[in-house]
């Protein structure tokens, strides 16, 4: 039996086969692996993402809370980091007692992250409610102090002699870490 | 021989079934071409998108320990700042409580009061007036008290009272 092909015919069945083979091998060899790495990759970005996401809301809450701590706690944190005014303490202070006056003790005691250092104050007062009304203010100072002992008073006449060393506290700048900036980092 | 009466064409490769037939591959060439552009696109923004997302994660993290940090710091100055006001009040209300234990009839000179120890400087009456209404309110408090007299001149005496506390007892 002859087949009775024309050249033309030929030639389009040639091509053809030429072309079914190229997109066979193509669509095998070429586009099928990188679609499944496409499927992969795809999976993987959007497991990053949901966990970027959450990770984002956990850093978002933790800034609600360091916000809240520190207005909550706003006067605490301006009392560390206010520098000790001799003078403007006696000034402040000065109503609670007959005379007051104070001297540096010692300077720089480290404890941790604070650094306090030692007042020696030497007062009259004309009673002891004056006094107790001295360490009531004193909580409320712009200042974190706390009265340590020993404590002595005195009779001097018609008033008492009152001495006593106060603790004054701060933050030491050296330890302390800048505020972290409210800046949120570039999201996707 | 043969002739033919039409005029001869001039013939060509390009029949139109092979013409219909290049179009069709070609456009299927096209798209097979354009989705593998699709999708080395996609993966170039995949491999962006990622760098990215690590990046903003590292970034998250270190702002999450800077604010882990702040957030330790101010509780720590939180709990240092209530506990020096409590003990100024503890000490306030010692100290109160103190003045408010001696008698009428008790005149105190000097006062030192201590971590574990409180001295007492006055003049008293007599003995007696000592012993009931200040140093048995004195003893309940300290474990060692010990007091001292000598004549004030005017039949009055004056005293001298040291009360110690056990300073373990006391930490406990």
């Amino acid at each position: 039996m002859k087949i009775n092909i024309t050249r033309p015919s030929l030639y389009m069945i040639i091509l053809s086969i030429v072309l079914l083979i190229f997109v066979l091998l193509f669509s095998f060899l070429v586009l099928i692996p990188k679609g499944k790495e496409y499927r992969k990759e795809r999976i993987e970005v959007k497991k990053a993402e949901k966990a970027l996401r959450q990770y984002q809301d956990f850093h978002d809450k933790t800034a609600e809370d360091l916000k809240a701590l520190q207005k909550k706690n706003r006067n605490i944190i301006i009392a560390f980091d206010t520098a000790f005014n001799q003078e403007q303490f006696e000034k402040q202070y000065k109503g609670y007692f007959s005379s007051l006056h104070l001297s540096k003790l010692q300077n720089r005691l480290k404890d941790d992250e604070f650094v306090s250092y030692e007042v020696n104050a030497t007062s009259h007062i004309s009673s002891p409610k004056s006094f107790y009304d001295f360490i009531e203010a004193l909580n409320k100072a712009d200042w974190i102090i706390g009265v340590n002992f020993p404590i002595t008073f005195k009779r001097d006449g018609e008033l008492i002699k009152s001495s006593f060393t106060m603790k004054v506290y701060y933050a030491d700048k050296n330890t302390t870490k800048e505020k972290p900036k409210a800046s949120q980092p570039q999201g996707l | 021989m043969k002739y033919s009466y039409i005029r001869p064409r001039k013939k060509s490769i390009f029949t139109p079934e092979l013409k219909l037939l290049s179009t069709f591959f070609s456009i299927s060439l096209f798209m097979l071409l354009l989705t593998y552009a699709f999708l080395l696109f996609k993966d170039y923004s995949f491999t962006n998108d990622l760098k990215n997302t690590q990046k903003v994660n590292v970034q998250l993290h270190a702002y999450l320990q800077e604010m882990k940090e702040q957030i330790i710091y101010v509780e720590k100055e939180k709990v240092l700042a209530q506990g020096i006001k409590t003990e100024n009040a503890v000490l306030r209300d010692s100290i109160r409580n103190l003045f408010d234990l001696v008698p009428q009839r008790i005149t105190l000179s000097d006062a030192l009061l201590d971590k574990n120890s409180l001295v007492l400087k006055g003049i008293t009456p007599n003995k007696d007036v000592y012993n009931f209404m200040l140093q048995a309110p004195l003893r309940s408090i300290f474990h060692q008290t010990y007091s001292s007299f000598y004549p004030a001149g005017n039949g009055w005496m004056y005293f001298v009272s040291t009360n110690y506390t056990d300073e373990e007892n006391h930490e406990d």
